[in-house]
């Protein structure tokens, strides 16, 4: 299956016109998205994900390095058709009714009637935007109302993939959460999205593989699994040890030991089936070996500090 | 876009614009007639307006200059009008009445404190209506008023002449402002009164015989236009009247056939069979002989004048004059430098420091002459000048026609033991006028009324004339 | 059809703003109150009512168009609305179009109102119709089409109160083609050169100004109906160069 989005030595640079110096805003990117997947890009507010996306768009151009999104090269109207773009804090004519904005974006895509009013009534139905709503003018409307004409607006080609600038930024909690949803039956028709995002909670949950950038540079691109599955693992066993205690004790930090119970929190991985060998020679019983799983936030952490950022 | 299309489109760009300056090109010389006349205004106008005319809004600017000149004809601010004149026909050289207040306000509303005009203003007034002509040549109405003031503030009859003339042959303005009617009739009216001013009647004659023959057309084609018909009767009245005189005064005769076609047959009041009362003595020794021609009987006018200044600046004229009550003598003072201003462009900045004294006196039982006083404007008469003319003369070409009776039209039956002088006229063929004229060459301290004006002062209507014939060429 | 569907949102959110329908009433309504002024004689009166009718509905074109081209690509891109337009299959240079259409159509909107009150005026005050008038409302349509295209073109690159300038002193300059004509047969070179540049490069805004003769009717153009087509077709070549010239720097402009 050929790569939804294929990003190949992306850059970006700025000119910094007081400093008279270059802020590279995307470095030497390098990414790829699978079709089918909902990809999370996650970075640090100025991580240049908004740029990315905006080269893959169209809408700037880079300085250097080249993509190709759905197997277009970039630029290609022809992948505009299939694709589309909810942008950071979106702002729509706000004069305009939800419908009208919404019959506007349908005709932008050649759709015509009697199509496009049953286009426009479905996907404003997908985001469960208040029909009461549909007819009044965007000033009138709430962050979280807005937003969902956003991605109603994305969704009205039934594109094969969406690029989702910071969804969820600025909602409250229970918009939030209906967001997540509809991102989430997005995926599940089977259309790939790009999400950008620093909300990681959010990315976690809906996402199966994300990357992470820093300073427009890539530091880790994995599956959630992946990425959080950690080097520690936890065993438990029921039995006496005895000498073998102090063995173990010098290969892990912690181990508690409850009459019969014995717990070591957070072994590492190297000393694993040693340990367990130590366990076992002594005649106690393995309960459970379980790898250790870090959120997804503690591997962002771990990973931007690792590049000295933060 | 493609690298292709890009190109394209920057090769396309070339030949559109050469296309541009091409049409350009083609239109210029078609801007050019459009706004030809125009001056472009900025020094001079107030902060409001300023912006105007370079938004292409001249006429609009033109517009509201023009209501705001109306606001000082009605506050009386005569000063401000002019300027704003001038700004106005710069600005839109079409305001066609604009030229003619401007110029009317300049020859008729500048006055000294007993009403006499500033007659400095005439030359720069006629100027502005020859440049409003310029700018529309197609309409009959500047050169109509040309024509006018020539006649009226000027007595410049040739000239006036020249212009009713040029007016006749223009247009008028129909309801929608087009110039597509002919001009009215009033034009061939005054044109005709013009030339009987010059004396040449004949040709006054031929002037009120197209005018009817314009009138009798238009009537035949609308039969029930009374301003048309009434004015068609003015016509008949005014050639008849004429003709009359014609014969009356230059001829023992009366063209018995042309006055019975023109009138009817009988007089109502006497009975008598048209034409009676005015030719034929119908009383005393000559009864029913025809009344032989005015000018045959000599008069003797007896002109004169002892002119003093009674005070600085004030004069009396004393005049005397053998003719009946009327008549009209011509009063004038000047520098003896003075020349019109032969100007070639128009200015309302008139030279402050000439001085023209201009007046007519009546005759009452044989005397004329009330007290001219000049103290009161010293800005209007600065006398600035060591030497100035005072000239009285009487024109019978400028005199009511009861008047003319006595001796034509051209003063053919004038006599006078002095003060007789002719004028030739330029025109071919027209007769010589016959005036009387007194001219005196006095200083300033005359004026001042430092020493007496005697007859040593008095300049021979011949010198005068040499004089005046260098400085009104 | 992308163009045209950009041009009437454009149309539909000029005319929902209220600068610009204030803007309407007042020169409506100057040209309404145009018939107080008739203390003067009936043909300056006539005259006066017309240049003013005129003026109003050239100021009031002028300052739509200017407000209008000059804020509609800028706004865009100020409020991010362009990313959800040209994140679709839309052309940057059918946004272009579309936009520039789209002031247009306002324009047209505007004066033609404007328009039919000047005519109503003019109806009510001389009873008959005075359809001459047409020519000068429509010319000044086809001026401010060039001005719009120009404030468009200088709306790709500069900023809106720069381009508000720039425009306006073009406008001016332009406006003087009469002048600058003149100035072509200047004896002094310097001035000859500069004059030829200026009148044959800047566009000549002047070449529309025919109030002289509307006003005028005693003034006389011959082929006045090939003039007025010569203006038109130099307003839509000059137009179409200034498009053009929009559409190659928008088209690389990052947005
Ligand atoms: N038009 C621009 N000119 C200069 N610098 C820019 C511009 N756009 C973005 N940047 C810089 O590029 C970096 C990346 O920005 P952005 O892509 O918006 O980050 P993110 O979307 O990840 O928050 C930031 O440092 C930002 O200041
Ligand atoms: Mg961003």
């Amino acid at each position: 299956m050929p790569a939804a989005v294929s990003i190949q030595g992306l850059t970006k640079k700025y000119l910094d016109v007081f400093n008279k110096s270059e802020i590279t805003a995307v470095d030497n990117l390098e990414i790829d998205v699978e079709e089918g997947e909902i990809f999370g890009f996650l970075g640090r507010n100025g991580a240049g994900k908004t740029t990315t996306i905006k080269m893959l768009l169209g809408l700037i151009f880079p300085t250097s390095g080249t993509a190709t999104v759905l197997g277009h090269p970039l630029g290609d109207t022809a992948t505009k058709t299939q694709t589309s773009y909810l942008p950071e804090n979106p702002y729509f004519y706000e004069n305009m009714t939800g419908w009208d904005v919404m019959d506007f974006y349908a005709k932008l895509f050649h759709i015509s009637e009697p199509v496009r009013s049953k286009r426009v009534k479905e996907c404003l139905e997908d985001v469960h935007l208040d029909p009461k709503a549909w007819q009044r003018p965007l000033h009138g409307y709430s962050k979280g109302m807005l937003q969902r004409i956003g991605i109603a607006q994305a969704l009205i080609n039934d594109p094969k993939l969406l690029f989702l600038d910071e969804p969820t930024s600025g909602l409250d909690p229970i918009a939030h959460s209906e967001l997540r949803e509809i991102i989430v039956n997005v995926g599940k028709k089977g259309k790939t999205v790009f999400l950008s995002s620093h909300q990681l909670p959010d990315v976690e949950l809906v996402c199966s593989r994300v990357a992470i950038i820093h300073q427009g540079k890539l530091l880790t691109t994995g599956t959630i699994n992946d990425l959080t599955a950690g080097e520690k693992v936890e065993i438990r066993a029921e039995g006496k040890l005895n000498g073998a205690l102090e063995k173990i004790k010098s290969m892990a930090d912690i181990v508690e030991v409850n009459d019969t119970h014995i717990r070591i929190p957070s072994a590492d991985e190297r000393n694993v089936t040693d340990i367990l060998d130590i366990i076992r020679s002594a005649k106690a019983t393995i309960i459970a070996v379980m790898p250790h799983r870090r959120t997804l936030e503690e591997v962002f952490v771990d990973t931007v500090l690792k590049e000295g950022g933060i | 876009m493609s690298v292709a299309t890009r190109r394209k489109l920057i090769m396309a760009l070339a030949p559109l614009f050469l296309l541009t300056i091409l049409i350009q090109h083609i239109m210029d010389p078609k801007i050019a007639e459009i706004h030809k006349g125009e001056h472009t205004v900025f020094s001079g106008l107030s902060n409001e307006f300023i912006l105007g005319p370079m938004l292409g809004l001249s006429q609009a600017v033109a517009g509201l200059l023009w209501i705001r000149a109306d606001e000082f004809f009605d506050s009386g601010d005569y000063d401000a009008i002019l300027p704003l004149v001038r700004m106005v026909t710069w600005l839109d050289p079409h305001e066609i009445d604009v030229y003619i207040t401007g110029a009317w306000h300049m020859s008729y509303n500048f006055t000294d404190s007993d009403q006499r005009g500033d007659r400095r203003y005439i030359p720069a007034a006629q100027k502005l209506l020859e440049e409003g002509y310029e700018n529309n040549p197609t309409v009959y109405d500047i050169p109509f008023e040309i024509g006018w003031e020539s006649s009226d503030k000027m007595k410049n009859y040739i000239r006036a002449e020249k212009w009713f003339r040029i007016a006749t042959t223009l247009k008028s303005q129909d309801s929608s402002g087009h110039a597509t009617k002919s001009a009215p009739i009033f034009v061939w009216h005054q044109l005709a009164h013009s030339l009987e001013h010059q004396g040449r009647i004949k040709e006054a004659l031929a002037v009120w015989q197209q005018a009817l023959a314009i009138s009798n057309a238009k009537l035949k084609l609308n039969p029930k236009d009374f301003s048309t018909r009434n004015l068609r009767d003015t016509e008949e009245h005014n050639w008849e009247i004429n003709l009359k005189r014609l014969y009356s005064r230059y001829t023992h005769e009366i063209n018995f056939a042309i006055d019975r076609k023109m009138t009817k047959s009988f007089n109502p009041q006497t009975g008598q069979p048209y034409p009676d009362d005015a030719y034929i003595f119908t009383k005393g020794p000559d009864a029913g002989k025809p009344r032989p021609a005015a000018t045959s009987n000599p008069w003797n006018c007896a002109f004169n004048c002892h002119p003093v200044f009674i005070q600085p600046k004030v004069l009396m004229p004393n005049g005397q004059f053998n003719v009946g009550n009327g008549a009209r003598v011509t009063i004038e003072l000047f520098d003896y430098d003075w020349h019109p201003e032969k100007l070639t462009h128009f200015t309302f900045d008139i030279d402050e420091s000439q001085t023209i004294m201009w007046d007519q006196h009546s005759v009452i039982n044989g005397k004329w002459g009330r007290k001219i006083d000049m103290s009161r404007d010293p800005t209007m008469y600065s006398f600035s000048r060591p030497y100035y003319w005072l000239v009285f003369y009487f024109d019978p070409r400028q005199t009511s026609p009861f008047i003319q009776d006595k001796f034509g039209w051209s003063g053919e039956g004038m006599t006078d033991k002095h003060y007789l002088w002719t004028v030739k006229s330029p025109i071919p063929g027209a007769p010589p006028d016959r005036i009387l004229q007194k001219v005196y060459k006095i200083s300033r301290a005359q004026v001042l009324g430092l020493e007496p004006i005697t007859e040593k002062d008095v300049v021979p209507n011949a010198v005068f004339a040499k004089q005046e014939g260098e400085v009104f060429p | 059809m992308v163009t045209l569907a950009i041009a009437k949102q454009t149309l539909d959110d000029m005319l929902r703003r209220k600068v610009l329908l204030i803007l309407l009433i007042v020169t409506v309504g100057m040209i309404a109150i145009g018939p107080s002024v008739s203390f003067l004689s009936p043909r300056e009166s006539s005259s006066i009512l017309r240049s003013l009718g005129l003026a109003m509905i050239m100021i009031g074109g002028l300052l739509i168009t200017i407000l209008s081209s000059i804020q509609v690509i800028p706004t865009e891109i100020e409020r991010r609305t362009i990313y959800t337009v040209l994140s679709k299959p839309v052309q940057r240079y059918e946004f272009v179009l579309g936009k520039f259409l789209g002031g247009l159509f306002t324009v047209f909107v505007m004066i033609a109102a404007m328009g039919v009150v000047f005519l109503g005026v003019l109806w009510y005050q001389e009873k008959h119709l005075a359809a001459e008038m047409v020519k000068g409302v429509m010319l000044t349509f086809f001026q401010m089409m060039l001005l719009g295209a120009m404030a468009i073109f200088f709306s790709t690159f500069l900023t809106p109160v720069v381009n508000f300038f720039v425009t306006f002193a073009i406008f001016i300059v332009g406006n003087l083609s009469s002048v600058t004509e003149s100035l072509t047969n200047n004896p002094n070179p310097a001035t000859k050169i500069m004059a030829n540049i200026i009148h044959f490069v800047l566009p000549n805004f002047g070449n529309f100004n025919i109030q002289n003769k509307l006003i005028n009717p005693t003034v006389e153009i011959s082929n006045e109906n090939v003039f007025i087509m010569q203006n038109i077709v130099y307003a839509l070549i000059y137009s179409a160069v200034l498009l053009i010239l929009a559409i190659l720097v928008f088209d690389k402009r990052e947005v």
